[in-house]
């Protein structure tokens, strides 16, 4: 009953998400929408690796930097956009299959600090090679429409959700959960960690890289650089971890609530939001290591607690 | 084609100097209490403002003024310390330093946003009168400020060795590093030791963000290059080697200079990150380490 | 002197000691014997504070251990020598001498004490400068037990000393622990080695499976049949 009515619940959102460019019409409310899709997409395909496989990657930019770089170019030489996009995923996955085997060499945090560097010689070398801004052609510029855009984000969000969510309940799923557990007692159980953490690396980073493409398709000028800023990695993973790792609503949260955030505090602590977001990040790590999910089951357990106890005592 | 080369070299040893320094202060942390403080170049990024506004609000020398630097970094160390990092010692080894790594990014985004606020994007450098004063050896250009870093760099290198050799505190240290459980036993508090070594870190930090700032330049954004510099070194180097990390921060000093030479000065970050990820890989107890890095 | 009632002590989850009371008088020399893994080097660190137990009373010459933490274990006078002759490897031999009395009690009478240590350990003397990680198994043992003898300790405690060791090694530091003992320093020795433990022993404790399942005097415990056909083969 429970699966059916999550099932439910989760098709209605994605109707209401489906109509809402039929009511809301403003240009910047419908951007901050595919932002929080945007980032809900980021924060989901890191989770897919870092949360239920417990590899903490600080790279993920590569891959979105990857899928909007091969998109980009791909569709200003005229390609259809969407096969463009299917390029820029695939280039991620070849690039995760090469680095799979050398990066889980290392564990735990060198694993971390591996892929960060490894982010960041990628976002140094791209900025070398392609200096120059890409700008959207004028033509393009004139068949500019935010509602496809959208709904190009929203179509990413979706399938990394429910990406997400098969895997999280799958056989593989349980393999990544148990490497994230105790990856020695995993092996002697017959579960091979490489390759369940490979397959976790290269899924992220195929929906990473569709994200990137999305992007590509989204943002009329920008550096070739800036979607493999560490500032993408760090904001999806510190989302996932606010909102909650390893569950699927989690990384939604986070998302939801990051830009929510940072328009409230635009308001008043103008570009304070990184601040608070750190703040919140540390917070976090140290005394919450659920996240908002965490917090909330905390929050059930103990009303299902009293409920318990309450029905013992009328039924002795 | 000799000649520029060998200028090149200099200028890489001379910048190494600072790698290695930056990175002995991350190392004496990593090394004590297994925390990986990746806001250290951040830490690195305040040393080198405190210095500068000091030079333009209270026109001391910055060179001077290094002492008060290091007060000021000793000061936030403790404070860190005791708000966040304390809170992870009880976490076993795996555990806290990926924690401490996930918190030391958190610091990092905090810091890094509240210096661009404070300060604006704007690089910074501090200019004296001896600013562009150099020597001259054999046709190749010595800096007189660099030449001076370079010294202060040994000086502190120098200074802590002896802290840790022949003060019953440093000896404390060591001890702890060996092996926490016995020096606890002989009346060590080894939460002490962990603040002190803290502290310590973040001082040497200040010093090599006064000498960046002071012979290069320094901006808000300049932490996450340097955090991952000193991670290099450190890994170059091997834990528990400070010689070693000396080294090894010339031979990425070294190494950024050849690679700007030979092929681009675009390259030089990626050149270290390379090394980097190569050592990691291949070699991750560092060129010197004797001791067995933590896997 | 130390008393240990009812303890309870757990790994996590994993309970390892059951109601464990034992009694250490001022200048005996008691033995703790037992298997591997029946809760020897647990209850010790139980006794340290480097473990925490769930349930008991640890108290030491009227102070309630349970309420000091490890670094001030060694004011109160108890000093230990952890399993596998645990020195400080990259430390010279006189520097984990020096850090032995690291507690300000024992610091001001260091010298006379280090004199003291050399008497019962000459070959440390001649390996002053030496790397304690260049030592021989033997010797590392010895230092870890002069180390532990620089706090001035009222209470020594012992794990497996003779761990590792050869056999004329063996012997030669149980003198050297029965030497202390005479000294009028209280001894809680944790042994494998049983016919030695219990030879020394003015009473010993047996303890298996987290219980103290025997006690008595070292030679009663020697003829008792169990311990003899368990532990003497």
């Amino acid at each position: 009953m429970k699966k059916n009515q999550t099932l439910l619940i989760a098709l209605i959102f994605t109707v209401a998400l489906a109509l809402v460019p039929l009511i809301i019409k403003k240009d910047n409310l419908l951007t901050y929408l595919c932002m929080i899709l945007l980032y809900i997409s980021l924060a989901s395909s890191w989770n897919i690796l870092g949360g239920y496989t417990g590899q903490v990657s600080l790279g993920h930019s590569a891959f979105f930097g990857l899928g909007a770089l091969a998109t980009r170019l791909l569709w200003f030489t005229g390609w259809n956009v969407l096969l463009a996009m299917l390029v820029g995923g695939a280039v991620a996955i070849v690039f995760a299959l090469i680095i799979g085997s050398p990066a889980f060499k290392l564990r735990g945090a060198y694993f971390t600090i591996g892929t960060l560097a490894l982010g960041q010689i990628l976002f140094a070398t791209v900025g070398n090679i392609f200096p120059q801004i890409s700008s959207l052609p004028v033509q393009d510029l004139v068949s500019y429409t935010l509602v496809s855009r959208y709904y190009l984000f929203l179509a990413i969000a979706l399938i990394t959700v429910l990406v997400a969510y098969l895997i999280a309940n799958s056989r593989l799923g349980l393999g990544m959960m148990a490497v994230r557990e105790q990856e020695d007692a995993a092996e002697s159980l017959g579960v091979n960690a490489f390759k369940h953490k490979l397959f976790a690396l290269v899924i992220s980073a195929f929906l990473a890289g569709l994200a990137g493409g999305a992007f590509a398709f989204f943002q009329i000028g920008y550096y070739p650089q800036y979607p493999f800023s560490p500032i993408w990695t760090l904001d999806s993973t510190m989302m996932a971890y606010i909102g909650g790792t390893g569950t699927i609503l989690g990384p939604i949260i986070g998302a939801i609530f990051f830009v929510v955030l940072k328009e409230v505090l635009s308001l008043n602590l103008a570009e304070f939001h990184p601040t608070v977001f750190g703040v919140l990040f540390i917070l976090v790590v140290l005394f919450l290591p659920g996240g908002f999910m965490g917090l909330w089951k905390r929050i059930r357990d103990k009303q299902n607690k009293k409920r318990e106890s309450v029905a013992e005592l009328s039924h002795p | 084609m000799l000649q520029p080369l060998a200028q090149n070299i200099v200028y890489g040893i001379l910048i190494g100097a600072l790698y290695g320094l930056a990175a002995v202060g991350l190392s004496l942390v990593f090394g004590v209490s297994k925390f990986l403080n990746v806001s250290h170049g951040e830490l690195l990024m305040l040393g080198g403002y405190a210095s500068f506004w000091i030079f333009k609000g209270l026109k001391i020398d910055p060179f001077i003024s290094i002492p008060l630097t290091i007060i000021f970094l000793l000061l936030i160390g403790f404070i860190l310390y005791r708000l966040i990092f304390s809170r992870l010692i009880k976490l076993e080894v795996d555990k806290k330093i990926q924690n401490s790594l996930l918190v030391g990014f958190g610091l990092s985004t905090i810091l890094q946003n509240i210096a661009l606020r404070l300060w604006t994007a704007d690089d910074r450098s501090i200019t004296t009168a001896y600013s562009g004063t150099s020597f001259e050896l054999a046709g190749i250009r010595f800096p007189a400020v660099r030449l001076i870093s370079l010294g202060i760099t040994i000086v502190v290198l120098i200074s802590l060795q002896i802290f840790l050799k022949k003060t019953f505190t440093g000896k404390a240290i060591r001890a702890t590093v060996e092996d926490w459980q016995s020096a606890s036993l002989m009346g060590i508090n080894i939460h002490r030791v962990y603040l002190l070594a803290f502290m310590l870190g973040c001082g040497m930090a200040g010093v090599a963000g006064t000498l960046v700032s002071i012979c290069y330049s320094i901006d808000p954004s300049m932490g996450l290059n340097w955090t991952l510099k000193s991670m290099v070194v450190m890994v170059l180097g091997g834990l528990g080697s400070m010689i070693g990390t000396f080294v090894g921060g010339i031979i990425l000093g070294v190494t950024e200079s050849a690679t700007a030479f030979f092929i681009g000065g675009n390259y030089r970050l990626i050149a270290g990150l390379v090394l980097f990820l190569v050592i990691l890989i291949f070699r991750p107890q560092g060129l010197f380490g004797t001791k067995e890095g933590d896997r | 002197m130390l008393k240990l009632t009812e303890i309870d002590t757990y790994y996590g989850d994993l309970q390892a000691l059951w109601g464990i009371s034992l009694e250490v008088k001022e200048g005996e020399m008691v033995s703790l014997i037992g298997p591997n893994g029946a809760g020897k080097t647990t209850t010790l660190q139980s006794i340290t504070g480097l473990l925490r137990p769930a349930r008991g009373n640890i108290s030491f010459d009227g102070h309630d251990l349970l309420k000091v933490p490890p670094d001030k274990i060694v004011d109160l006078g108890i000093s230990m020598v952890m399993e596998g002759g645990r020195v400080f490897a990259g430390m010279s031999v006189m520097e984990n001498l020096e850090l032995g009395a690291y507690g300000a009690r024992a610091r001001k009478d260091r010298a006379e004490t280090i004199e003291h240590v050399f008497e019962t350990f000459p070959r440390l003397k001649e390996r002053l400068t030496q790397r304690a990680g260049t030592l021989s198994g033997g010797e590392r043992q010895m230092l870890a037990i002069g180390r532990a003898m620089m706090s001035k300790p009222k209470l020594l405690m012992l794990d497996e000393p003779s761990f590792g060791l050869a056999p004329i090694l063996v012997d030669a530091i149980f003198e050297m622990v029965k030497g202390i003992n005479k000294q009028g320093v209280t001894i809680l020795l944790v042994e494998q080695n049983v016919r030695a433990a219990l030879e020394l022993a003015d009473r010993a404790y047996v303890i298996e499976n987290g219980r103290i399942v025997g006690e008595g005097s070292g030679e009663a415990l020697l003829s008792f049949e169990s311990v003899r056909s368990a532990y003497l083969g």
